[in-house]
């Protein structure tokens, strides 16, 4: 009893002193923090970083709307870095205290939700693609068929991840259109597609890095890093990138407009786009990161890795999800809404 | 003679049933359990016992931090519901009928009618709103929240306690020249202490499981064991994630049944 009064107090005193010299507060996703890194900017730097989790961007973004939420860095995914922008709650980065700032790849660079990298500097990205036990389905991998109109093989034994931006997005792609689409057509045939292709689905669910190691599931919509982790376990699962298009998420760091340790902040930002600590992010969570040279540093079996250097072929087919207007997100909402009736 | 009273047990398919329940109940938990043990790193082949996941757990300082801010915030909770569950049930059963008391006894359970997450958005504003007028980040947001949804669960034993209670012990100690106060102190309370204890368990396994309210009022670096799990799903659950899993049901499984021991004791 009197060792938890006394955590109480430490833990009170510790909180008083939050905003003391060399501490920053990191608002991430869960598990996406390499412990390594953060020893490593401890170390030279003197600054101490607490880490926060979340679980959404909806989340981070409710949070930090309410205010007073003490965090300094915030780090949303490409559709809702203009969101937190345009509420005012990320400030424009002053591109003076980022040396490190001329490191971002040339692709990263003019991206469409932060053009020129004003509000936002790289964590790390990855592709939403198609996942395939090649020992059960030995043909062409790289078609979002693969789950919007499976083969023989595959039927019953196709997984979905149950993202709504996700499978609409593949899906407007395969039939033509463009994501965020308000044209009732496409949209129409997006729904009778996603409507027919799912019978022959087995299930609607993440932890496919466990799934299709054990070959539970034999195929999936889902992410690059985690069909990674799966073909390190299991060599016949194979990563596709849908050659009707396919999509890219990335995460970006941004600063807060209530943010307390300014210059602690830049100093951290700084920091993760030198080449060597970027990879550092990258072998922890096994994305790829938007950083120039950082290869180098890369853990052997991710420099070669198919999943996250994307082959030549395939790297003009990638394309983000944009912030979709009201209208295409009550429509996106509604498909998905049937779909999971 | 046969017993012809009513009894659910003799109603046909009652062990079809009861068995189903008992199995969509357990099996998950069960399984859970077992996978926390595997030497693999799946979570859908067993290959062989191993502890590995446990020590992995434990030497995780991240885990030890959320473990022991936890046990913190439910320890401080389960002290302020119980004391304040206390008061309320003495005041609801031990004064004489008045106006809008059983409006009372609705509005301390609230929280159990209320949905989390409706809690949870008004508080996420109203603790907003301190935090800025008042710059304070610490626990004591995460203490008062929890301590606030825990006090139905103190209440009701600690209430349904007091109304089983004999009151011609009170009345005969007050007949023997007992103050008020020392009535209290020396029949009410002894007699009510189990109840007391049965309420304060509840509340801190109330306080130990809560996701929702704690998410949105916890400051930086305030994440508790569960908001620290929750996190972790976005890569796919790691086995340890299993085992922190099975430390906290056996917690909760250890409460529960002192709870349940000193609430049946007396009866």
């Amino acid at each position: 009893m009197k060792k938890l009064l006394l955590a109480t107090a430490i833990g009170f005193m510790g909180s008083l002193a939050a905003h003391a010299e060399g501490e920053l507060q990191l608002y991430n996703w869960g598990d996406y923090t390499s412990p390594e890194l953060l020893a490593k900017f401890e170390a030279e730097t003197g600054i101490k970083v607490t880490v926060t989790d979340y679980s959404s961007n909806d989340e981070a973004l409710a949070k930090i709307e309410a205010g007073g939420h003490g965090f300094d860095l915030v780090v949303p995914s490409n559709s809702f870095i203009p969101i937190f922008a345009e509420k005012g709650l990320i400030q424009p980065l002053d591109l003076s205290k980022l040396p490190n700032h001329a490191n971002i790849e040339p692709r990263w660079m003019d991206v469409v939700w932060d053009a020129g990298r004003k509000n936002s500097v790289p964590w790390l990205w990855g592709s939403t693609g198609v996942g395939v036990n090649t020992a059960v389905y030995k043909g062409d991998i790289n078609t979002s068929s693969i789950f919007l109109d499976p083969p023989a093989e595959l039927v019953g034994k196709v997984n979905v991840t149950p993202e709504m931006m996700d499978a609409i997005g593949m899906a407007t792609l395969y039939v033509g259109g463009e994501v965020c689409t308000e044209d009732t057509e496409v949209l129409k045939k997006v729904r009778d597609l996603l409507t027919a292709a799912k019978p022959k689905w087995m299930s609607m669910d993440y932890g496919m890095e466990d799934k299709m190691a054990t070959n539970d599931v034999s195929a999936s919509m889902y992410w690059n890093g985690a069909i990674m982790r799966a073909r390190l376990v299991n060599p016949d699962v194979k990563f596709g990138y849908p050659k009707e298009g396919y999509l890219l998420f990335m995460d970006s760091v941004t600063l807060l407009s209530e943010a307390k340790n300014v210059e602690e902040a830049y100093k951290f930002m700084d920091f993760i786009m030198l080449p060597e600590n970027a990879a550092m992010l990258s072998a922890f969570a096994r994305y790829g990161n938007g950083i120039t040279g950082s290869e180098a540093f890369m853990p052997d079996d991710m420099k070669t890795a198919p999943e996250v250097a994307i082959p030549e072929e395939f790297l003009a087919l990638g394309q983000f999800i944009p912030t979709c207007s009201p209208k295409a997100a009550e429509y996106n909402t509604a498909i998905w809404t049937e779909l999971m009736k | 003679m046969a017993d012809r009273s009513f009894s659910a047990s003799r109603l046909p398919g009652f062990s079809t049933i009861a068995t189903i329940v008992f199995v969509v109940l357990y099996a998950p938990i069960v399984t859970l359990v077992i996978y926390s043990f595997n030497e693999g790193k799946t979570v859908s082949a067993w290959e062989g016992f191993s502890l590995r996941w446990y020590q992995q757990a434990w030497s995780n300082d991240i885990v030890q931090e959320a473990a022991l801010r936890s046990l913190t915030i439910a320890t401080c909770a389960m002290l302020i519901a119980t004391t304040v569950a206390t008061m309320a049930a003495l005041g609801t059963t031990r004064t004489g009928p008045f106006r809008g008391k059983s409006l009372i006894s609705a509005m301390i359970n609230q929280p159990l009618m209320v949905p989390d997450i409706v809690t949870a958005i008004s508080l996420l504003i109203f603790v907003a709103a301190i935090k800025v007028a008042t710059g304070y980040q610490g626990l004591l947001y995460l203490i008062l929240a929890h301590s606030a949804f825990c006090i139905p669960f103190a209440y009701l034993p600690i209430k349904a306690r007091l109304e089983s209670m004999d009151l011609s012990l009170e009345n005969a100690a007050a007949d023997l020249y007992a103050s008020p106060w020392q009535a209290f102190r020396r029949v009410t309370l002894p007699l009510l202490a189990p109840a007391i204890m049965a309420g304060g368990m509840l509340a801190f396994v109330i306080s130990l499981d809560d996701v929702v309210i704690t998410t949105f009022v916890k400051s930086g670096g305030q994440d508790t064991l569960p908001t620290y799990m929750l996190g972790q799903l976005r890569r796919g659950t790691e086995p340890d994630v299993n085992a922190i899993s099975t430390v906290l049901l056996a917690l909760t499984v250890v409460l529960l049944s002192l709870f349940f021991l000193l609430t049946r004791k007396r009866n």
